[in-house]
C-alpha cells in the first residue's frame, strides 16, 4: 500500500521543502522506499537541502517530455539507498508540467515506492494545481503567524474544492518563548481556525538552517528539537500514537549552562 | 440546478414542504428521507411542515405524514391558494410576518451550509443563511435575510444586504472583522476579546448593537 503525499502551504518560506526533505529522510531511515518529487519548476531547491545538486543528470521536465525514463532521472540519496529524488528543471517554468502528466507519473511511481512525497510550489496557481493532482494525502505546513495561517486556510479550501479530503497540518517554526509570552499565536488558536488534524509541531531551530546548508536534513539529529519533532511526525505518518512534545525553553539557567558549557 | 421533487423552504413562520405532484409515492418518500438524513438533528423534534401541493392524492399526503412522524416531525396541510379542491378546511392564519412586511409573505429559500467557510470563500443568498461550522477570516457571507452561524464567526458578514434592517447576525462566538446589516457597517475593535457565549447583532436606534443571547 503506497501513499502519495503533497506538502503544501500557500505562503512561501514556511518550510515546505524542509518538511519534504525531513519526512523523506525520516521515512527512509525507517526502511521505507521513498521518492521525493520537486515540482517547484524554475525555483528548485529540494536537491540543495538533500545535498544532491551535483548528482542531477535529468529532471522532471525531461521525464514528462519523454526524453528519458523515470529511472534515469531519479537521484539516489548518498546515505539512504531507498530514498530517491526526482528534481525539477531550473530553467523551465511551471507551464512545462500539467496536472495530468504528474498524475500519470505518480501512478507509475506508486507501483514501486511506499511513499511518493511531492514538494509543492508556493501560491495557488497552476503549479499548485499540478502538484496536488495525483496526491492521496495533503500535508499543509503553516507557522504561527497571521498571514501564514490565513494562507493555509485558503489552501485547505482549495484542496477541498479539488476533492482532496485527507488533509493534515504541521505547524512549523514555533518559538515557544514567544508563544508563552503571548507574542505568537498559540497552537489552540491555530487549530481552532484551521480545524484539521495536526500531526506535528516543530520548533524554530537554528540547526535546521545549518543542516540545510550542509545538505543533511535535521531529522536524524537527536540533539535538535526540530529533528525530534520531525521524527515524531514520521512516526505519526506510520500510524504510531505519539504525544506532542513539550518544548524546552531557553530559560536563564539554560543559557547560563550553555555559557559555561556544562 | 435541476428541479427537486421535494423542496424544503424556510420562511418566517416555519418550514414549507413543496412536492412535485407528478412524482410517485416511492420517489417522494426517498427524497424526503434523503433530505432529512442529510442533516440529522437539524429540524428539532416536533417541527411542523406546511404541505403545499396542487393536487396531491390523499394517500400520498397520508404517506408524507407518516414519513415525517417517523422522524418526529409533523405536517400541516396548507390552506393556500393551490388547494382549490378543498375550500377552506382551516381558517387562513394571519401571520405576524405578513403584517410587518407589507403583505410580502413570499418565503425565501434558506441557504444551509454544513461546513466551515474558509478564507477566500463567499456565500451569497437572497434569503437567510445558516452556517453549521466556522466562518474564517477572509470569508464573506452575504444574505438578504439573517445569518446564523453555529460556530465561530471571524469573517465578514452582511445580513439584510438588500435593505432589510430587521435582519440579524447570530453566532456562537461573534468576532467578525466587520458586521454589516442593511446599509450600516460596524467594524471589530482592534483588540478582539474572546467570549464564550452566543451573541446577536441587530440594528437598534439607528446603530448596530451586539448583545449576548441564550441558545
Amino acid at each position: 500500500m503506497s501513499e502519495v503525499i503533497v506538502v503544501t502551504s500557500g505562503k512561501g518560506g514556511v518550510g515546505k521543502s524542509t518538511t519534504t526533505a525531513n519526512l523523506g529522510v525520516g521515512l527512509a531511515m525507517r526502511g521505507k522506499k521513498v521518492v521525493l518529487i520537486d515540482t517547484d519548476t524554475g525555483l528548485r531547491n529540494l536537491d540543495l537541502l538533500l545535498g544532491l545538486e551535483n548528482r542531477i543528470m535529468y529532471d522532471l521536465v525531461d521525464v514528462i517530455d519523454g526524453r528519458v525514463e523515470i529511472k534515469k532521472a531519479l537521484v539516489r540519496h548518498k546515505k539512504y539507498e531507498n530514498l530517491q529524488l526526482l528534481p525539477t528543471s531550473q530553467v523551465k517554468d511551471k507551464s512545462a508540467v500539467n496536472p495530468a502528466d504528474l498524475m500519470a507519473l505518480c501512478d507509475e511511481l506508486r507501483k514501486e515506492y511506499d511513499y511518493v512525497i511531492i514538494d509543492c510550489p508556493a501560491g495557488i496557481e497552476q503549479g499548485f494545481q499540478t502538484a496536488i493532482a495525483g496526491a492521496d494525502t495533503a500535508i499543509v505546513v503553516t507557522m504561527p503567524e497571521v498571514s501564514a495561517v490565513r494562507d493555509a486556510d485558503k489552501i485547505i479550501g482549495e484542496l477541498g474544492r479539488s476533492e482532496k479530503d485527507n488533509i493534515k497540518l504541521i505547524i512549523n517554526r514555533i518559538r515557544p518563548a514567544m508563544v508563552d509570552s503571548g507574542e505568537m499565536m498559540d497552537m489552540d488558536d491555530i487549530n481552532d481556525i484551521l480545524a484539521i488534524k495536526c500531526i506535528g509541531q516543530v520548533p524554530d531551530d537554528i540547526k535546521v538552517v545549518t543542516s540545510a546548508n550542509r545538505g543533511e536534513p535535521v531529522v536524524g539529529d537527536s540533539d535538535s528539537q526540530a529533528g525530534k519533532a520531525y521524527e515524531n511526525i514520521v512516526g505519526r505518518l506510520l500510524g504510531e500514537d505519539i504525544p506532542f512534545m513539550e518544548f524546552e525553553k531557553e530559560g536563564f539557567f539554560k543559557r547560563l549552562k550553555k555559557a559555561f558549557k556544562f | 440546478m435541476s428541479r427537486d421533487l421535494v423542496t424544503i423552504k424556510g420562511g418566517k413562520d416555519g418550514f414549507r414542504l413543496l412536492v412535485d405532484s407528478s412524482a410517485s409515492m416511492e420517489e417522494i418518500e426517498a427524497e424526503i428521507k434523503k433530505k432529512l438524513d442529510a442533516n440529522p438533528g437539524f429540524f428539532p423534534e416536533g417541527t411542523k411542515f406546511e404541505l403545499e401541493v396542487a393536487d396531491l392524492d390523499r394517500s400520498v399526503k397520508k404517506g408524507i405524514g407518516q414519513i415525517l412522524s417517523q422522524h418526529g416531525l409533523g405536517v400541516e396541510l396548507s390552506a393556500r391558494k393551490e388547494a382549490p379542491a378543498k375550500p377552506k378546511e382551516q381558517p387562513q392564519p394571519v401571520s405576524q410576518a405578513a403584517i410587518q412586511h407589507d403583505g410580502n409573505v413570499e418565503a425565501q429559500e434558506m441557504t444551509v451550509v454544513d461546513h466551515t467557510i474558509r478564507g477566500g470563500e463567499e456565500v451569497t443568498s437572497q434569503g437567510s443563511v445558516l452556517i453549521m461550522g466556522n466562518v474564517n477570516p477572509g470569508a464573506q457571507i452575504i444574505a438578504g435575510g439573517s445569518i446564523d452561524i453555529r460556530g465561530t464567526c471571524r469573517g465578514m458578514v452582511h445580513a439584510g444586504a438588500w435593505g432589510d434592517t430587521s435582519a440579524v447576525v447570530i453566532a456562537d462566538r461573534l468576532m467578525p472583522t466587520q458586521i454589516r446589516i442593511a446599509n450600516m457597517i460596524a467594524r471589530s475593535p482592534d483588540i478582539m476579546e474572546k467570549n464564550n457565549f452566543a451573541e446577536r447583532a441587530s440594528i437598534k436606534d439607528g446603530q448596530i448593537i451586539i448583545e449576548p443571547i441564550e441558545r
